[in-house]
């Protein structure tokens, strides 16, 4: 089992890998590429489990070579679980990313970044119904003070994927949706 | 935060952050040396060496908090590194006085200090952050109208 | 099927409509603060502003009010001459040498102690250093751990000194058991546990036992060499540093990420404190007074029997040449076995005789700290560790030892102090 961190540029992807994983790390070059990612390993009950800090993605449609780095290691990691860190001040454009992941039925967990951001600009977030819409954990984080992380971590074995069908029915139905 | 306020505000903190950042350096020769005394102004390294240079390290950062909160002083984040530069002017100072304290309760012959040993302890001269301590008291008021 | 591109945006519009919401919370003053803390530009200050607090509350609670303000008077003016009136037998009686004054040559002739720190008595040295010193170190020591911790200051603190502590190989947890050794190696240790791997706990035991020294002999050494403690708190963070660099790159196995939990941060409850202070406090008592005067009695002995200046003229050599200190030092180390504080203490009488140069001075009390745990630790480390990393616990700290003592009398040949 792997651990993929995505995510969009600058919402924290970094500052999670490096608390997340032990001293030894790993940089290394995407053969064939200018694009380098950071490769470490943490501590999963009692196992070892890579963690790959993935380069940062807008979307799963890739518009330079950062992105098509980024697809490309989540199609090579099938058996991964994806921790979607997402910007929680600027919530709807990380969750553009976040329901591509589940889409393509990847176990996944979503994390709230910057919570301390959307804090401060009025932005509050239901947690715990998005958790039921998604069908996924949802865990609000602070990553440079390390709030959150504990939570996180323990809720990364109950990721499971999820049909978005699934989601589009808890989120209120297909045609409400389209209609809205 | 009204407006008047904000400006007293900026220009007090902004004197204060100079000042305080003249006594680290002060301090920070000091601590090299061999210390100064200076009317009631003291900063003698003698009595406790180990802690004049992180005292004068503190008391930089907190100058450095100050004027680097001047900008837009009414916004909550700018507000707090001035709370926090008064706080570890506090906290420097707070020991200070715990020092004084500590050593003004026993006596020099008897078990317990007599009051004339006792009030003799506080007497001037003062080190830099005593002084420090009572004008980032101002900021009290500005915590209070925050809340 | 996969969505299309308007779909997905029109769910993601439906979802952030039924959760997302933006009321009227902004920062408060508080969480500006709190904030402020945890930045690495603004949080480093303060962390060096929140130590800065934390030591010197220390110093002056244990050292200059209760020991230097009443303890000394109380034992040198009071206890001693007492029991020196009191206590059976005298000078020259055996019991009486081991329980309250051994006493020391001066000019020829064999002459009463006038303090509790040369006494060498059971119930004179024995009892001042726990009661006198160290009880008043340690109390001062978890007051302020405890509101640390229950502030939720601890834990940020971890997180801010991850990055830097991940260059030897350690991580921000080790904050916690590294604090809590600096109050007494026991819990320290006990600390390690959280630690993930065998790896960890091995490299984080051996260098709480070896470089950290813990809060009965901090207090001690305060009172003797308040002078020294900046020299002496740096040079063990050196070694500290180092060896841990060094047993990260030969000792296998890996060391990953020991994820904490941060609580949000409180105002500590005086009923919490005044709990955990009770509980902390008492168990080190417990621990530690057998031990000290177990200590001094076996010190004692070995003086009455001879077999000390045997020691001495065994080892002196070995101290002279390669670490540069005194024959003498041999009571303290054999006393260090049994407490550091103790040791720190013995060490005191000696510099009160005179026969020891200031430097002399520095490298015992730097020796003392790193040439073998305490017993009560060394016991614990027994239990927590399997019989291979037991071997690589002694063959490290005998290297240590050797090697940053030697290291230290050179640095002072070569400054020409030593
Ligand atoms: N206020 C705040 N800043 C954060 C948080 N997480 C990350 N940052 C900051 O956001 C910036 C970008 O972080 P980084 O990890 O490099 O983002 P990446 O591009 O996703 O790897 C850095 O300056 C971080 O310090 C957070 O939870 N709160
Ligand atoms: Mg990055």
């Amino acid at each position: 089992m792997k651990i993929l961190l995505m995510g969009h540029p600058n919402v924290g992807k970094s500052v999670f890998f490096n608390r997340l994983t032990g001293a030894k790390v790993l940089e290394s070059n995407y053969p064939g590429t200018t694009v380098d990612f950071m490769k470490g390993w943490m501590r999963l009950e009692g196992e070892d489990v890579e963690l790959i800090d993935v380069p940062g993605a807008f979307s799963l449609e890739p518009k330079d070579r950062a992105e098509e780095v980024a697809v490309k290691m989540l199609a090579e990691n099938k058996d991964s679980v994806i921790v979607c860190v997402l910007d929680a001040s600027k919530i709807e454009r990380g969750l553009y990313l976040a329901l591509e992941i589940i889409e393509k039925g990847y176990p996944a967990v979503v994390a709230l970044n910057m919570w301390d951001v959307a804090e401060d600009k009025n932005i509050r977030i239901d947690v715990e119904k998005l958790e039921r819409i998604l069908g996924v954990p949802v865990v609000p984080t602070t990553a440079i003070s390390g709030e959150g992380f504990k939570e996180l971590v323990s809720k990364i074995k109950e990721a499971a994927p999820v049909k978005i069908e699934k989601i589009i029915e808890s989120a209120g139905g297909r045609e409400s949706a389209a209609v809205s | 935060m009204k407006e008047g306020e904000e400006k007293f505000g900026q220009i007090y903190f902004a004197v204060l952050g100079v000042v305080a950042l003249a006594f680290g350096v002060a301090e920070l020769i000091a601590s090299a040396g061999e210390g100064f005394t200076w009317g009631i102004l003291d900063s003698s390294g003698a009595s406790d060496p180990m802690f004049l240079p992180w005292k004068a390290i503190i008391l930089l950062a907190a100058g450095l908090f100050y004027l680097s909160s001047v900008n837009n002083f009414a916004e909550v984040h700018q507000l707090a590194k001035a709370v926090m530069a008064s706080i570890m002017i506090w906290i420097v100072a707070g020991m200070a006085i715990w020092a004084r304290i500590a050593s003004s309760i026993p006596g020099e012959e008897t078990w317990f200090n007599n009051l004339e040993g006792f009030l003799a302890s506080y007497a001037p001269p003062y080190c830099p952050e005593m002084f420090l301590l009572l004008f980032s008291l101002v900021i009290v008021y500005y915590i209070l109208k925050e809340e | 099927m996969p969505l299309s591109v308007d779909a997905r945006w029109d769910l993601i519009d439906k979802i952030s409509k039924q959760t997302v919401e933006f009321g009227a919370r902004k920062h408060t003053l508080k969480d500006a603060i709190a904030e402020l803390t945890v930045k690495p530009l603004t949080g480093i200050p303060v962390a060096i502003a929140v130590i800065y607090g934390f030591w010197s509350f220390f110093c002056d609670f244990a050292g200059t009010l209760f020991t230097d303000g009443f303890m000394v008077r109380l034992f040198d003016e009071h206890w001693l001459p007492w029991l020196q009136s009191v206590f059976p037998g005298g000078l020259k009686n055996p019991f009486y040498a081991l329980m309250v004054d051994a006493g020391h040559i001066e000019g020829g002739v064999l002459v009463a102690s006038d303090n509790c720190f040369e006494a060498f008595g059971v119930l004179t040295s024995g009892f001042f250093v726990v009661f006198g010193v160290v009880l008043w170190a340690v109390l001062a020591f978890y007051l302020m751990f405890a509101i640390l911790e229950d502030a939720g200051y601890l834990p940020r603190l971890a997180v801010l000194v991850d990055t830097v502590l991940h260059k030897i190989g350690l991580h921000g947890y080790a904050i916690v058991p590294t604090f809590l050794s600096l109050g007494c190696n026991v819990p320290g240790v006990t600390a390690t546990r959280p630690l993930e791997t065998r790896k960890q706990r091995f490299m984080m035991m051996t260098l709480l036992a070896i470089f950290v020294p813990c809060g009965a002999q901090i207090g001690i050494m305060q009172d003797l060499v308040p002078e020294m403690m900046g020299w002496i708190f740096l040079t063990l963070a050196i070694g500290y540093l180092g060896f841990g660099f060094i047993l990260n790159k030969i000792v296998p196995g890996k060391s990953p990420e020991l994820i904490m939990d941060v609580p949000p941060y409180q105002m500590p409850t005086l009923r919490n404190i005044v709990r955990k202070l009770w509980i902390r406090t008492s168990r080190f008592l417990i621990v530690a007074v057998p031990f000290v005067l177990l200590g001094s009695i076996i010190v004692g002995l070995m003086y009455l029997t001879g077999a000390m200046d045997w020691l001495a003229a065994v080892l002196g050599p070995l101290l002279m040449g390669w670490f540069g200190v005194p024959s003498e030092t041999v009571a303290p180390l054999i006393a260090g076995f049994l407490r550091k504080d103790l040791a720190v203490g013995i060490l005191g009488g000696l510099m009160e005789q005179g026969i020891m140069t200031t430097f002399q001075v520095f490298t015992s009390v730097i020796l003392l700290c790193i040439y073998f745990p305490c017993l009560a630790t060394f016991a614990l480390m027994l239990k927590e560790e399997n019989g291979k990393e037991i071997l690589g616990s002694l063959a490290s700290l005998v290297a240590m030892v050797f090697v940053y003592g030697g290291l230290i009398h050179l640095v002072g040949i070569m400054l020409g102090v030593a």
